[in-house]
């Protein structure tokens, strides 16, 4: 084990993300020196990912450790760039389980690129390492360091299979877009900069404690870019444009695994700002963010009633699923983001496995037809499917219900009623488009087209719908553990 | 024990989900014999249950302490009829199901998940276990009108979906408005009914949340104007889905107005009282005027049912002893009438293919017995004393006269107008000669089919000619809801309307 030299440096608040990059490093090596069977190169990323929970748990330990003999000082490391707090520790952990899921769901894909592979491999776990920095950061410049190792990861991703002029498109149009958000959001930090003096976000709050600011023009401005910046990244509407384009042409394999981090690292960084640095400021940013959250609850359930295939559905429904998570943070509590954050993640990476087994993993699209009679095609498949996108829609003994009814609890205790029935009413719109994906697989008597699914499928398949049900039926555990994993 | 009455249907549904898809014959009758169970303990629940107010058996678990929630359950003259009845119906709207050739496994499955989340919705005590089953209720429904019915089946199945999960975002809005304001005043969190029956509510807050949960349940019942989806959903759905349906999924709007509204927003209850009243009687008199022109017997039959649920809506708000006792009682007859006369209509169907009223005429004669049992269940539906239909509907009007007399005759209009629709089809289909050559060949009812309706006759003749069998057991619950009211409100109950034993006599006389 690495021993700890001095005091200032706690290398314990970055072991998963060592972890992390030197698996990523150890895949190309390996690669490059012995160009070993994929499955080898596999078997190193699910050692790296493994050895980084394993780290978490550790991290988690320690956390608790300090929190209760109030040592709060000992989780901050690197001289306030990175925090061990809860949060952040939670985050990471369902960063690097979904990393791993969405990696076995890709693995079709992954094992078609041939050499390729390795890279692809290499680029998830270094996307994984920069939205694990970020949501453990406490400094805005570390913030943006670990978004940007992150996103330009998923770029690449995006355009794995560059053959397909889809995927090349869709990956031009998420660099082009996503690079111009950071832009925003490092714009934001540094008028956020210009008007605190500060980067860091427990700095931030202190310095609102002791100054009374009389003109915030600047620093509003500068919030307001970060939450624009932000909003990009977990595909709020208005700045969802890019999602059904991306979602529909990158390949089939990796786009669950794309969304779901981007989402979940985003979601937890726009907390930690909002929730963390500016709390005194929410006069200004909570309606910005009911407003935002209406928005992408009515933008994202309407438009994805009218859409033909499948992806760009997932597409719309996660815009209105971001809108149902910031309603977490107008509740101004954590627990019910999280939660909703983690389950959401995984039936996102359960439905993209199914999209890929339908439509082909490294496909582009995937039309509404394809899905007919799926339920008679291969009954669990389309079972499994019925039950992700019922997990999706919140209905009852689905995490989705679970996830729903937590944040809309905490948002109606902060006084945001109204914000509360607007979600109702989108999730009722939701109804609908999730139904015709069911009407599609059910109600449908095409027999033709034998579905194969391979055995990596399967297992994605099986943990994210007895994740889903679980979480619905005995959700307990899970928001326990959410409730404990507050930030700083 | 309670828990079992819900978990039989889930083990029954897990038993007959495991038979291999190609032992097709065997799903159907193992569903029925399965369904049997339910019923069994549903009936050693009656047999047991003590005419008293307040719950019994009621087993509550913690599911998750700090949101307040809890698997909680119990079981009162109010809900007790209901689970009765779902556990009835059940069985013989699965054995109905023969003609039900395709994808069997799946329809008895989905049956009885069906009928584990209709007994949970009557049973639990808990708001947040209420609205899971409420809503879980959903997904067979839908599976069921969209997988096996006819034609335009999609469409109905949506329409079902979307108008009911619209009342269900609405009463799950309200549910949560209550337990943050149960949080507040109480410094803990909890969803169960006898905590949220204490929260003190400004007037204007309890209007606004009387308003969500009785637009939730008056989609459900389904009241006019929300009740556009159900001749849609009857039409298409197949003859168990209709059933069901109608005699149990209906009910949880009634249910769920007698059950929640009325206890958790007396003050409300009674100033709305005679809105939901106009509501009801403005369903009486249409239902039963768009009944009479409906060409399609089952449609007729899905419109009959907006108006006796009306009498039903006006019962529970007319806030006397006789009007609730009949709202309950007739909760249970409408089930057992309409359920039956969905059989038939059924069964008719399966020889046909057919429900246009315009293709049959003197069925009387080729099929005597069908013709017989039809007959019966239009009697019992128009209320002939003697049949069931008769105690509640006139423990209803004679019960609401007291509070909303204008209301009550106007409603009393809507008797003669069953009368005149029901009598009317029935001239049509089974009067007259059978002119046309596929009715002359119709083959009367199967030994099977006469045994499903004979129990649901037994039933009505029981009922309508000793109701206090039912009645006995409701009453002290009505009567605890109605002295909840009276303590909370500066509503009296009007002479004559308090005087429940008289009026349970009164109901004895025919």
């Amino acid at each position: 084990m690495i021993e700890i030299t001095t005091p200032d440096v706690n290398w314990i608040a970055i072991l998963p993300e060592v972890a992390l990059a030197l698996g990523a490093a150890g895949v190309l090596l390996v690669d490059v020196q012995w160009k070993p069977a994929t499955r080898v190169l596999g078997a190193i990323s699910a050692i790296t990912l493994l050895i980084a929970i394993s780290f978490t748990f550790l991290q988690w330990a320690r956390a608790g450790d300090a929190l209760e003999v109030g040592e709060l000082d000992q989780l901050v490391a690197f001289s306030g760039m990175v925090v061990m707090d809860g949060f952040a520790v939670f985050g990471r952990l369902v960063l690097l389980v979904m990393a791993g899921l969405g990696l076995l769901a890709g693995w079709r894909l992954v094992e078609s690129l041939d050499r390729r592979g390795a890279e692809a491999i290499a680029l998830v776990l270094l996307a994984t390492t920069g939205f694990s920095i970020m949501v453990a950061s406490n400094n805005l410049v570390m913030m943006f360091l670990g978004l940007e190792i992150g996103s330009i990861s998923l770029y690449v991703l995006a355009g794995l299979t560059r053959e397909k002029t889809k995927a090349d498109e869709a990956a031009m149009k998420y660099f082009l877009l996503g690079s111009f958000a950071s832009a925003i959001f490092v714009y934001g930090v540094a008028l956020l900069y210009a008007g605190t003096g500060e980067l860091e976000i427990l700095a931030i709050r202190q310095f609102f404690t002791a100054v009374i600011v009389t003109r915030p023009a600047v620093i509003l401005i500068g919030l307001a870019l970060i939450i624009v910046g932000l909003g990009f990244k977990v595909s709020a509407a208005p700045f969802h444009s890019w999602a059904p384009d991306v979602y529909q042409g990158a390949p089939a394999g990796v786009v669950g695994y794309m969304a779901a981090m981007a989402k979940i690292a985003g979601f937890l960084a726009i907390t930690r700002i909002l929730l963390r640095g500016v709390p005194q400021l929410d006069d200004s940013w909570l309606p910005l963010i009911a407003g935002l959250s209406a928005l992408s609850m009515l933008v994202g359930s309407i438009i994805a009633l009218v859409q033909s295939d499948v992806r760009r559905m997932l597409a719309y429904s996660g815009v209105a699923h971001a809108g149902f998570i910031l309603t977490g943070i107008v509740g101004g509590a954590t627990t019910g983001m999280l939660f909703y954050v983690t389950v959401y993640a995984l039936q996102l990476i359960g439905a993209f496995a199914v999209v890929a087994v339908v439509s082909g993993p490294s496909s582009s699209g995937s039309p509404i037809d394809e899905y007919r009679g799926l339920a008679r095609r291969s009954p669990a498949l389309g079972a499994a499917f019925a039950v992700l996108l019922l997990g999706m829609a919140g209905l009852p003994l689905t995490s989705g219900f679970v996830a729903k009814f937590g944040v809309f609890s905490e948002a109606w205790a902060n006084g945001y009623g109204w914000l509360v029935i607007v979600a109702l009413l989108a999730s009722v719109i939701a109804f609908a488009f999730y139904l015709r994906v069911i009407v599609a697989m059910y109600m449908d008597e095409t027999e033709e087209g034998k579905v194969v699914v391979s055995l990596t499928a399967r297992w994605v398949l099986t943990l994210a719908v007895v994740g889903t049900v679980l979480a619905g039926i005995l959700p307990a555990p899970l928001i326990d553990l959410a409730a404990d994993a507050f930030p700083l | 024990m309670l828990t079992w009455l819900i978990a039989l249907p889930v083990i029954a549904a897990a038993i007959v989900a495991l038979v291999p898809r190609r032992l097709k014959e065997l799903h159907l009758p193992l569903g029925v014999a399965l369904a049997v169970l339910p019923l069994a303990l549903a009936g050693y629940v009656f047999w047991v249950f003590e005419p008293v107010a307040g719950y019994q058996f009621v087993s509550t678990a913690v599911w998750y302490e700090p949101w307040g929630i809890s698997w909680s359950l119990g079981i009162d003259g109010i809900s007790m009829p209901m689970v009765l009845l779902t556990a009835i119906l059940v069985p013989i709207a699965l054995a109905a199901s023969t003609s039900i050739t395709r994808r069997t496994k799946e329809f008895v499955v989905y049956t009885l998940l069906l009928e584990a989340g209709m007994i949970g919705v009557f049973l639990a005590l808990d708001l947040f276990l209420f609205f899971v089953f409420f809503e879980a209720i959903l997904i067979p429904m839908y599976f069921i009108i969209g997988i096996w019915g006819s034609d335009r089946r999609i469409y109905a199945a949506m329409k079902f979906f979307i108008f009911t999960a619209f009342g269900s975002a609405l009463l799950l809005a309200g549910i949560i408005a209550l337990g943050v304001t149960y949080a507040d005043q109480f410094g803990s969190a909890s969803f169960a009914l006898s905590d949220l029956m204490n929260v003190q509510l400004s007037t204007g807050a309890e209007r606004w949340l009387f308003a969500a949960f009785a637009l939730a349940f008056a989609i459900k019942v389904p009241l006019f104007p929300v009740h556009t989806w159900l001749p849609d959903a009857h039409t298409e759905a197949p003859t168990a889905g209709s059933v069901l349906l109608a005699a149990v999924l209906l009910k949880l709007g009634t249910y769920g107005l007698l059950r929640f509204n009325l206890s958790l927003f007396p003050e409300a209850s009674v100033d709305a009282a005679w809105i939901m009243g106009v509501l009801a009687v403005i369903g009486i008199i249409y239902g039963a005027v768009v009944a009479i022109v409906q060409p399609d017997l089952k449609r007729l039959v899905a419109y009959s049912s907006v108006s006796h649920l009306g009498f039903i809506v006006l019962g529970t708000f007319a806030l006397t002893s006789g009007s609730l006792q009949g709202a309950v009682i007739q909760n249970v007859n409408h089930g057992l009438v309409t359920g039956a006369l969905f059989l038939l209509v059924g069964m008719i169907y399966e020889r046909r293919h057919t429900k246009q009223i315009s293709e049959f005429g003197g069925l009387q004669k080729v099929m005597p017995v069908f013709a017989g049992f039809f007959l019966f269940m239009i009697f019992a539906s128009i209320g002939l004393p003697g049949l069931n239909g008769f105690v509640g509907e006139f423990l209803i009007l004679i019960g609401s006269y007291a509070t909303l007399p204008a209301l009550t005759i106007v409603a009393a209009i809507g008797v003669v107008l069953a009368a005149i629709y029901m009598l009317w089809a029935y001239e049509r289909v089974f009067t007259g000669v059978a002119d046309k050559e596929e009715n002359k060949v119709l083959s009367d009812l199967s030994i099977r089919e006469i045994s499903l309706l004979t129990p649901l006759a037994i039933l009505i003749l029981v009922i309508g000619l000793y109701p206090n069998v039912l009645l006995d057991k409701i009453a002290p619950s009505t009567e605890a809801a109605l002295d909840h009211i009276e303590e909370q409100t500066e509503f009296v109950i009007p002479e004559p309307g308090r005087l429940g034993d008289v009026l349970v006599a009164g109901g004895d006389e025919e």
